[in-house]
């Protein structure tokens, strides 16, 4: 009889517990600090920065809070400005990763402080990451192909577009990369196959010269690349949704090869996720754009000054080449306020330039025009 | 007769049960209706270029004439009453065996149909990849005993299906098992008595105490069903994708909230439907 009461009323506790209310409030000195990045992210927060802030800055503490994904985070966003308006506290200080553009309007109704002026650091930033002055940027990366060393040796790894392709096609069923919006190795590949498209020229697309026709009239001919390898991929055509599910599917050996963030890659290939035979390589004709992460602080935040103290602070040397050696991404300063020791060590595997492709509408009309132009256009059974 | 003294007591005592009653439908109102309400309403006002909200139903015309997003609901609608098919063919034997059987072995049963409500959906999503996904568990297990390997659902309509069976395996059965709450032991040991043969009993004197229990069961299940995300997400197909992901896509990625809650309208109708069918099913349940 017990077993059946049990049966009965466990599913009333389990609705009950979903529905108990949880209420908090901003703490005084508590830095509520949000990210949408993937897990490796908030570790190197968990593990390296917040300590290192927190040790450097008595009476101050961050709040690490994983929003889950960019929608978690944009809820976050558009509460914080819903308590603009309403002039409440939004429980939230510093967004890890953000576009000032969105929610539409916070940047102008004045949501994010102008960090340009209140940092003292700011003069560290690499001037070419720098996108608008209400976000810092501070780390950067790059996709690569990662790829199985035991299935393709490491001399006949294709080092264009166009060997990539031939080789997709040689080898159907061994490449698969994420749906573009879920995930910025997928994304960054059809960024790739869209540069292609255009001459290799990334300076054609800016945040400014979006219309409907212009990319209508650069994005239809990356479609056809990209259908035109789609029977090649992995189960005829299927697309991961996202990053990691890619690296699962190559640490697996399910596939030889995918595209891959440097930083998840390398983070990998250290914690046994994928093998030791893991190999990394960039394509040298154009190497496949990357991005940078820029830091926001909310000017509404109740621990505002101490939000903009955190970010000047992630400017720092030490958090820079912790970045570096810790994280595997590219510093978000210029490469002349990196120690000097790794200036020299990554010199010549760390590129120049890292061609970058503009969000903003581009990336609405990308993610559309590639669900409706490239997703369906395979039969998966045949 | 003398007059009657209760009336007053009555009434205070109806007072307090609106009170108490009054939270949870202000409660509701405020967190369901009114979004409900507001969406509908920017749904039925598309925005004009210079910023007018004249009524129309020039979304829902453009969501009806878009046969990428009818495919979209269709996979919906599809994944649904498959897995809906499936929970039933699997949760009702369960049910019944946990309703009737005693002992040990029950009590474990019970523990792995349960198991799955402590398993959060990403988790289970992850895990999947690893068993049913290529080169998976299941593959290296075929693989062993020199079995070609599996031609792997993931990616596929059927890999949400798996994952949201399995995910939905212990709602079904807390409901239906509860529902069989209503069939007494003697009514089923006096038609044994009587010489009913194990199908009969199931068809003449367990399934009509069933019914509103199951009824419930296809309200629940195709309501969380439509509702789904994270397994459609994870473990479907690029396209055509469940309403779930879609919705989110066009909110977020496309920027487009007035398509999002065109499609969010269609899928609440949709969910309407079945949750007349349980407010019916509870309500002939009350009245027998």
């Amino acid at each position: 009889m017990k077993r059946r009461a049990f049966l009965i009323s466990a599913g009333g506790v389990a609705a009950g517990m979903v529905l108990l209310p949880r209420m908090s409030f901003a703490a005084e000195g508590k830095i509520d600090w949000y990210t949408s990045s993937d897990t490796n992210i908030l570790d190197f927060w968990t593990n390296v920065v917040a300590p290192k802030f927190e040790a450097a800055n008595p009476g101050l503490s961050i709040n690490l809070i994983d929003a889950g994904d960019g929608a978690g985070q944009d809820a976050i966003a558009d509460r914080a400005l819903a308590a603009l308006q309403t002039k409440t506290d939004p429980q939230a200080d510093y967004f890890e990763t953000a576009d000032p553009m969105s929610p539409k309007g916070a940047m102008e109704a004045g949501l994010y402080v102008n960090l340009k002026d209140s940092l003292s650091n700011w003069s560290k930033v690499n001037p070419l990451a720098v996108e608008t002055d209400f976000a810092v940027p501070y780390r950067g990366s790059q996709v690569l192909l990662a790829y199985d060393t035991t299935k393709l040796p490491a001399a006949d790894v294709p080092k264009t577009w166009a060997d990539l392709v031939t080789w997709i096609k040689a080898n159907p069923g061994q490449f698969i990369y994420n749906r573009p919006d879920k995930g910025g190795s997928g994304g960054n590949f059809v960024r790739r196959a869209i540069h292609e498209a255009n001459g290799r020229d990334p300076s054609l697309f800016t945040l400014d010269n979006f219309t409907p026709e212009y990319a209508e009239k650069t994005l239809a001919p990356a479609w056809e690349i990209l259908n035109d390898i789609a029977p090649s991929l992995f189960d005829n055509g299927a697309y991961t949704s996202g990053n990691t599910q890619s690296v699962q599917l190559l640490g697996q050996s399910a596939v030889t090869m995918i595209p891959a963030w440097s930083d998840q890659a390398l983070q990998g290939i250290s914690t046994g996720v994928l093998p030791e035979t893991t190999g990394l390589v960039q394509l040298t004709d154009l190497a496949f754009s990357g991005g940078f992460s820029r830091g926001v602080v909310l000017a509404n935040g109740a621990n505002k000054d101490a939000a903009i103290k955190l970010a000047d602070f992630v400017l720092t040397e030490e958090i820079q080449s912790a970045i570096i050696v810790e994280l595997g991404g590219f510093p978000g300063v210029s490469w002349d306020n990196v120690a000097e020791d790794l200036r020299n060590k990554y010199k010549d595997i760390v590129p120049s330039t890292i061609p970058t492709f503009p969000g903003g509408d581009w990336g609405a009309a990308i993610s559309d025009g590639w669900y409706r132009s490239v997703a369906p256009n395979v039969d998966r059974n045949s | 007769m003398t007059a009657r003294p209760v009336s007053g007591v009555q009434s205070s005592r109806g007072l307090t049960g609106l009170l108490l009653v009054a939270v949870p439908v202000l409660l509701f109102a405020w967190m369901t209706i009114w979004p409900i309400l507001s969406g509908l309403a920017r749904a039925l006002t598309p925005e004009q270029a210079d910023g007018s909200r004249p009524v129309s139903f020039a979304n829902f015309v453009t969501f009806f004439s878009d046969p990428y997003s009818l495919a979209n609901l269709g996979i919906t609608l599809w994944t649904c009453l498959v897995t809906l098919g499936l929970l039933l063919a699997i949760c009702i034997p369960l049910a019944l065996y946990l309703r009737f059987a005693q002992g040990r072995l029950a009590t474990y049963v019970q523990t792995m149909a349960m198991f799955p409500m402590f398993v959060p959906s990403i988790i289970l999503a992850f895990a999947f990849i690893r068993v049913l996904g290529p080169n998976g568990t299941v593959d290296l297990l075929l693989n062993a005993v020199g079995l070609p390997k599996i031609r792997s659902p993931y990616l596929t309509p059927w890999g949400p299906v798996i994952g949201l069976v399995w995910d939905n395996i212990p709602l079904t059965v807390l409901i239906l098992v509860s529902g069989l709450g209503a069939v007494s032991n003697q009514a089923v040991e006096a038609a044994r008595d009587v010489g009913a043969k194990p199908l009969a009993l199931f068809w003449h004197i367990i399934l009509p105490r069933m019914w509103t229990s199951v009824a419930v069961v296809v309200s629940f299940t195709m309501l969380g069903l439509f509702a789904s995300f994270t397994l459609p997400y994870v473990l479907g197909p690029a396209s055509p994708e469940m309403m779930g992901p879609f919705m989110q896509r066009t909110f977020r990625d496309l920027r487009n909230p007035e398509m999002a809650l065109t499609q969010a309208t269609v899928t609440m109708l949709f969910c309407i439907a079945f949750g007349l069918f349980y407010v019916r099913a509870v309500a002939r349940n009350r009245e027998s």
